[in-house]
């Protein structure tokens, strides 16, 4: 497609055929076929075309002229929000010529062309992949290159971290290189390796709002699961997952599932709960431990990747939900609980704001903190960095070129991420920061 | 050989009579023609010879063969890397260095044995003397007088790739054509050389020298059409001893007991105590001062505008170095010289503010100069048009070596000229030229890098150029290099590999036999005393295991186990170095298998870049246009190299080239440097 052959990989395209037309309504659509793909032609015909342009892409001033792509930030009319970065273009005439590019295909070729970094690559992945609206905002923030900055920072100071071990190694003997020049080293390794530690331990946040969270459903027979799915009919906007019900027959399958899972909902029968609200507690605590592996595996009942349903609400006498409700309120050692009738929706939308609220902690909120890792890829380099790190300490006092061997191989795996550094830029450090004579 | 030997005492004579009465005694034709005799050249002819080419060193002057035109040491850290290999593959600057040196230390000595840099300070005379008699008694070589006018050239064998020929060289002196399968070019720096002292420039390439050599270089640039770049460097004014007040400078002493640097030797010609101090001394704020005040005084400063990354000289420390003490060396030229050498006061400014400049450092104070520093201009050819056997693409039989090829430094030149005489000869006795891995040695990574990368200021060799620094070691460049050096290569004597042998067996017996030893690390304890062991106490170690330990050494283990490995003790720190890198080196074997199969990939050398049918960018593409790798190894470590790019380069070569294995000429070459593989293609060595 002509408009995005050599502009960014992240180009959508906001295509406005000013065609004349007898309508007096303007209508939009998503040109370019729905489903995934890496580039959206959105076409907007009618007599506010250019309303619609001024509005969403900032062009306040003029328009461009006709067949002319500018690219722009593209926003939300209303609330300002970015939507996306883009071209648009407009036209006066017909649109012969024009035809969509298929899926992936300018991502290839940016990737190809040499404009993408890996971090932007996988970024714009994510994008295609986006579904729901945090999975969106938190793709386009990697394309800004957020997350590529924070690598390309490490990258950096890793770089002259090596740097100035080589140049201790290569230069110290015949040179005026300070041996305070290694514990500056020594300070900044260990603050790096503090830093991408610290990222490690995001607990799949990022991961997770790419590949989605992983919701199992568990419960006894007739709990209510299956309703508790339809009628959690909803779009999954909060990037949910749906997983197949979990039957009571398959326990260990179950149990397997329930570990592997961000989220579990466990389906209780209100009516078969005791029908005095003070031994429901105890009752609740019991079912879980049958439901739920067994704590040494990292799951407890009290933790947040747990919530209670339950359902069949509407077969409970009102007064004795409601005192159930109060003896359950925060109660230590429980996850929180929600009373809800899959059959009448009593309780649904509470429960919907429960729901929403763990997804979000799971997730992080994409647009504030540090960005998270949204591929297990990086996660393994930047692992492998770390522990690579750990050798420089190990042999900074026994062996130097051990030491540096270390800081050499934590940079190959970051260079994985952000690109291969070679040894040309070290000495490029080394000359810029020490005096080195002939 | 005898008449060889004659034939050289009576041209060496002569030539005190007469500078150009060469040809009448020599052959009218040669294998190898080696034109220069500093440390490429002597090494060049030398290699050539020993491989068993009959060779021929021209020189501009017989006296100056082996001379060390700068500085007064050879080694160093990465230097001293490439003089072990050097020695290893039989060339002469290690033994020169053990006959010439006068001051002897392992520099990097706490900082692990992979970086150690053996170095040593050289008595000039002493180490002129060694090269001139090794030369003297090198069978199939003789060494004339003269100066190369031209490069006689010829229609190339269509066999090969290249589009010319080269067939021998033509004298100034205007006689009859010498005649040669292969020419080694070593002029250094005297390709369009000129040299600069304050505001006058004169030609030349070494202050004392004839002038550069117009007719070779007109050859070069027109008739082969080489790519030239200018580069420049510049050497220090000597000083006379006496006029120093050493008791200002910092006494440097030598190590105590000097290590030789070549593997055959067992102690250097100079005593430990007859040793010969350093002294180290600090410029002062009047030095900058000085060096400000005559800028405009200073062509060759002047002219720095895209100079090098590094500071070449004095004047380029304090300007771009402003406010800073600088390092000076004092440096003995030899046992009975009356000079010193002020290592980092390279400088160009007039002789009189030299003079001022020195007088601003304490210790100089009333400093004599005997001869002023100068800077020097040089054309070097552009290296990527060299193939990894260091001849030039275009030109059949044509290497090139040393300064010519845009290096700097003794040990660089020694590598290259070894190198590129290995292939001259090679060539000349119809045998497949061969290349040097970079997982391999430090000469495969300067070859690699030169003609892979290209240069854009003088090139010097730094243990951070070398990925695999843990295996290129100083200690291990014998095992890695001297086997194959006799059996592949060709270039080294019998004497040497039978004693490279030796001692590889006898490391590898004795490394099995501290396998053999395995205890418990309780039971360790026992043995050794107080040695902290991380291993838990039913951990079963066996000796090697211990010896990685920083506080275990080969003689304790000996002492706790006489009967079997007490027989080994000259071994004992080669054991103890390998006992700690071993570990690591085999971590890294998987990537140098990468490595050395991405060089053995040869990339057609008339590749069409710029329309290749895939998938490059134009920046990509013009980078591969205009450096021209030899191999996909070389690709991947250009700069602005993507790794989408490689993918499809390694996919276009390989559907081709199977296409066109059989049926292309230009194919003989890349199965020719396929062979080069087996030189690289080594397990470590001693394997267990």
């Amino acid at each position: 497609i002509f408009f995005v052959h050599r502009a960014s990989p992240s180009a959508r395209g906001l295509c406005i055929p000013t065609r004349a037309v007898c309508d007096a309504e303007t209508i939009f659509a998503l040109s370019s076929g729905h489903g995934r793909c890496g580039v959206a032609v959105v076409r907007v015909s009618g007599p506010a075309s250019s309303m619609v342009l001024r509005n969403m892409a900032g062009l306040t001033q003029a328009l461009p002229p006709p067949r002319t792509a500018l690219l722009r930030r593209i926003t939300d009319p209303k609330s300002k929000e970015l939507l996306d970065r883009g071209l648009v273009l407009w036209f006066k005439g017909s649109l012969e010529g024009v035809r969509p590019a298929e899926a992936g295909e300018f991502t290839r070729r940016a990737f190809h062309a040499g404009k993408l970094g890996l971090t932007e690559v996988e970024g714009l992945g994510d994008l295609i992949h986006a579904e729901t609206e945090a999975q969106r905002r938190q793709a386009l923030r990697q394309m800004d290159g957020e997350l590529g900055r924070l690598y390309q920072d490490w990258s950096y100071r890793l770089k002259r971290c090596l740097a100035h071990v080589e140049a201790f190694i290569d230069f110290s003997e015949d040179e005026l290189i300070e041996d305070g020049v290694l514990n500056q080293v020594d300070s900044s390794v260990r603050q790096l390796e503090t830093e991408i530690e610290r990222h490690l331990k995001d607990e799949r946040r990022g991961e997770r709002l790419r590949t989605g969270v992983q919701v199992v459903i568990a419960g006894a027979t007739n709990a209510g699961k299956s309703s508790l799915l339809n009628t959690h009919r909803v779009p999954p906007s909060r990037g949910t997952t749906r997983r197949p019900l979990v039957e009571r027959e398959g326990v260990r399958r179950a149990r397997q599932r329930v570990e592997q899972a961000d989220l579990t909902l466990v389906v209780v029968d209100s009516t078969q709960l005791p029908p005095d609200p003070q031994l429901v507690a105890a009752f609740l605590q019991q079912h879980l431990s049958t439901v739920l592996p067994s704590p040494e595996a990292g799951m407890t009942a009290a933790s947040d990747k747990v919530l209670l349903v339950l359902n069949k609400s509407d077969l409970v006498p009102e007064e004795q939900r409601e005192r159930t409700e109060g003896e359950l309120r925060e109660r230590p050692g429980l996850p929180p609980a929600c009373f809800l009738s899959c059959s009448t929706s009593t309780g649904l939308e509470d429960f919907l704001t429960v729901l929403q609220s763990r997804v979000k902690t799971l997730c992080g909120d994409p647009l504030s903190g540090a960005p998270s890792l949204t591929q297990a890829r990086h996660r393994a380099h930047l692992q492998q960095s770390v522990q690579a790190l750990n050798q420089y300490h190990q042999y900074r006092d026994q062996d130097l070129a051990l030491a540096a061997e270390g800081v050499r191989l934590a940079l190959t795996h970051l260079g994985r991420i952000t690109g291969r550094v070679g040894a040309e830029e070290i000495l490029d450090i080394i000359f810029r920061d020490f005096c080195i004579g002939k | 050989m005898l008449a060889q030997k004659l034939h050289l005492l009576r041209h060496n004579v002569l030539s005190f009579v007469s500078s150009r009465t060469g040809s009448d005694f020599t052959r009218r034709q040669y294998d190898v023609i080696v034109v220069g005799g500093g440390h490429a050249g002597t090494e060049a002819a030398a290699a050539a010879a020993r491989l068993g080419a009959e060779t021929l060193l021209i020189t501009q002057k017989i006296m100056t063969i082996g001379a060390l035109s700068c500085n007064p040491s050879l080694g160093g850290v990465g230097k001293g890397q490439l003089v072990r290999e050097v020695d290893a593959l039989d060339g002469l600057c290690g033994r020169a260095g053990d006959a010439a040196g006068v001051h002897f230390s392992i520099l990097n000595r706490s900082k692990g044995p992979a970086v150690w840099g053996p170095r040593a300070q050289l008595d000039r005379e002493r180490y002129r003397q060694f090269i001139q008699s090794e030369l003297l008694s090198t069978p199939r070589l003789t060494v004339l007088e003269g100066s190369v006018d031209e490069l006689l050239v010829s229609q190339p064998n269509p066999e090969e790739p290249g589009h010319h020929r080269v067939t021998g060289i033509r004298l100034v002196d205007g006689s009859h054509p010498i005649l040669s399968s292969s020419v080694v070019l070593t002029t250094g720096t005297f390709l369009s050389g000129s040299l600069f002292m304050g505001q006058t420039t004169s030609p030349g390439g070494r202050m004392g020298d004839a002038q550069s050599c117009a007719g070779l270089s007109y050859t070069l640039k027109e008739t082969l059409g080489l790519r030239v770049g200018r580069l420049r460097t510049g050497t220090p004014p000597r000083i006379v001893k006496e006029s120093v007040d050493l008791s200002l400078a910092q006494l440097q002493a030598p190590d105590k007991q000097p290590t030789p640097f070549s593997f055959l030797n067992t102690h250097t010609r100079c005593k430990p105590e007859e040793q010969l101090p350093c002294y180290l001394t600090h410029t002062t704020p009047g030095v900058e001062r000085v060096v400000r005040e005559s800028v405009h005084l200073n062509c060759h400063i002047q002219q720095d505008a895209k100079g090098p990354r590094y500071c070449p000289s004095i004047e380029s420390r304090v300007l771009r170095f402003p406010g800073r003490r600088h390092q000076v060396w004092l440096e003995p030229e030899g046992l009975t010289s009356d000079l010193l050498y002020p290592q980092g006061l390279s400088m160009t400014m007039p002789p009189e503010l030299q003079l001022r400049l020195l007088r601003e450092i304490p210790a100089l104070h009333r400093a004599e100069i005997r001869t002023p520093g100068y800077g020097v201009q040089y054309d070097f050819v552009c290296p990527t048009q060299l193939t990894p056997s260091l001849q030039v693409k275009s030109t059949q039989g044509l290497f090139l070596a040393g300064q010519i090829n845009g290096t700097t430094g003794y040990e660089e030149a020694a590598a290259q000229g070894l190198w590129a005489g290995v292939n001259a000869g090679r060539t000349a006795l119809s045998l497949p030229p061969m290349a040097l891995s970079r997982t391999q040695s430090y000469i495969g990574v300067l070859i690699d890098d030169l003609v892979g990368r290209g240069v854009t200021e003088p090139y010097r060799m730094f243990t951070s150029r070398a990925e695999f620094r843990t295996y290129l070691r100083p200690d291990n460049a014998d095992l890695r290099l001297t086997p194959r050096g006799f059996e592949e290569v060709g270039c080294v004597t019998l004497r040497r590999y039978k004693k490279a042998v030796s001692v590889r067996d006898g490391l590898q017996e004795a490394l099995m036999a501290l396998q053999s030893v395995a205890l418990s690390s309780t039971r360790w304890r026992e043995k050794l005393g107080n040695i902290s062991l991380s291993e838990n106490k039913s951990t079963t170690l066996n000796g090697l295991d211990l010896l990685q330990y920083k506080d275990v050494s080969f003689e304790m283990l000996a002492s706790a186990f006489p009967e079997c490995l007490s027989q080994y003790f000259e071994y004992s720190q080669r054991l103890k170095i390998e006992a700690v890198y071993r570990p690591h080196c085999e971590k890294q074997s998987r990537e140098m298998e990468r490595i050395r199969s991405e060089e053995s990939l040869s990339l057609p050398s008339d590749m069409d870049y710029l329309s290749l049918p895939v998938s490059l960018s134009q920046e990509v593409r013009e980078i591969l246009d205009r450096v021209r790798p030899n191999t996909l190894g070389a690709a991947t470590r250009l700069p602005g190299m993507t790794p989408a790019g490689i993918i499809h380069l390694l996919n276009y070569v390989l559907r081709t080239g199977q296409r066109n294995r059989h049926t292309e000429h230009r194919n003989r070459s890349s199965q020719k440097e396929g062979e080069k593989g087996q030189l690289c293609a080594s397990n470590i060595p001693i394997s267990q």
